[in-house]
C-alpha cells in the first residue's frame, strides 16, 4: 500500500512553502489594506485565516478573502490565468 | 441465496466478485477482507458458513463504501468549488482537472467531473 499521494507532493523536509508576506496584525477599528502579491506558490497558512490578498495572475491582482477551508492550499490556487475561449465574430476580413 | 450487506448474491458466486460489487470495494480490498476472515480466495459465496458472514457483514459496515463513499466524494468536490479552486472550476466546467491536454482525449472529464457526481464513477 502506498502512503496518500497528497503527501507525496512535497518533500516533509521542507515543510510548506513559507514565503515572507508583509503581513500585518491589524489593531481593532484599523482597516488593513489587502496585501498585493505575485507569490502564486506560497501555501496558505492558519495564521493566514480573515486576510485579504490580492493575488496576481499574470495580468491583474485578484482579490481573494482567506477562510478556514484554504489552509494547505496555495495562493494560486485562487486566482485563475486562463481566460475562457469565447468567439467574436470580426467584420472586416 | 446468501445475503451479504443488504445484498442477495447467488451461491455459485465467488466470494471475492461478490465483494468487489460493491462500490469502494476493489480486487485489492477484496482480498484484504476475505484474508482477515480465512476465506480461501476460489471460495464461493454458498460455501461461507453463517458466523463469517456476519463477521463480513460487521466489517463493511465499518467501511466507509456505497453512498457513504460517494456522498464523500461530492463533498470533497463541493468543497473546492465553494472555495474558489482552480480544481473546483475544472470540475464544475466538466474539463479535466489535473492538467491533462483538453485538445482531444477528454471524454472520461466530460462524463465524471461535475459538481454533483451523479454516475457510478
Amino acid at each position: 500500500m502506498f502512503p496518500t499521494r497528497a503527501l507525496c507532493a512535497r518533500s516533509v523536509w521542507k515543510g510548506p512553502n513559507i514565503v515572507p508576506l508583509p503581513i500585518v496584525r491589524p489593531k481593532p477599528g484599523e482597516k488593513v489594506p489587502p496585501i498585493k502579491t505575485q507569490a502564486r506558490s506560497a501555501t496558505i497558512l492558519p495564521n493566514f485565516v480573515g486576510l485579504k490578498f490580492q493575488v496576481h495572475n499574470g495580468k491583474i491582482y485578484n482579490d481573494i478573502t482567506i477562510t478556514e477551508d484554504m489552509v494547505g492550499h496555495k495562493l494560486g490556487e485562487f486566482s485563475p490565468t486562463r481566460k475562457n475561449f469565447s468567439y467574436k465574430q470580426t467584420k472586416n476580413k | 441465496m446468501v445475503f451479504i450487506f443488504g445484498v442477495n448474491f447467488p451461491e455459485q458466486n465467488l466470494v471475492k466478485r461478490s465483494l468487489e460489487t460493491f462500490y469502494g470495494i476493489g480486487p485489492q480490498v477484496s482480498q484484504r477482507i476475505m484474508a482477515r476472515f480465512h476465506i480461501h480466495p476460489t471460495a464461493k459465496v454458498g460455501e461461507l458458513i453463517q458466523p463469517k458472514i456476519l463477521s463480513i457483514n460487521a466489517e463493511l459496515t465499518n467501511m466507509k463504501i456505497e453512498n457513504d463513499l460517494r456522498r464523500h466524494i461530492q463533498d470533497n468536490i463541493k468543497r473546492l468549488r465553494d472555495m474558489g479552486t482552480y480544481r473546483g472550476r475544472r470540475h464544475a466546467m466538466g474539463l479535466p482537472v489535473r492538467g491533462q491536454r483538453t485538445r482531444t482525449q477528454i471524454t472520461t472529464a466530460r462524463k465524471l467531473n461535475r459538481i454533483e457526481r451523479d454516475r457510478r464513477g
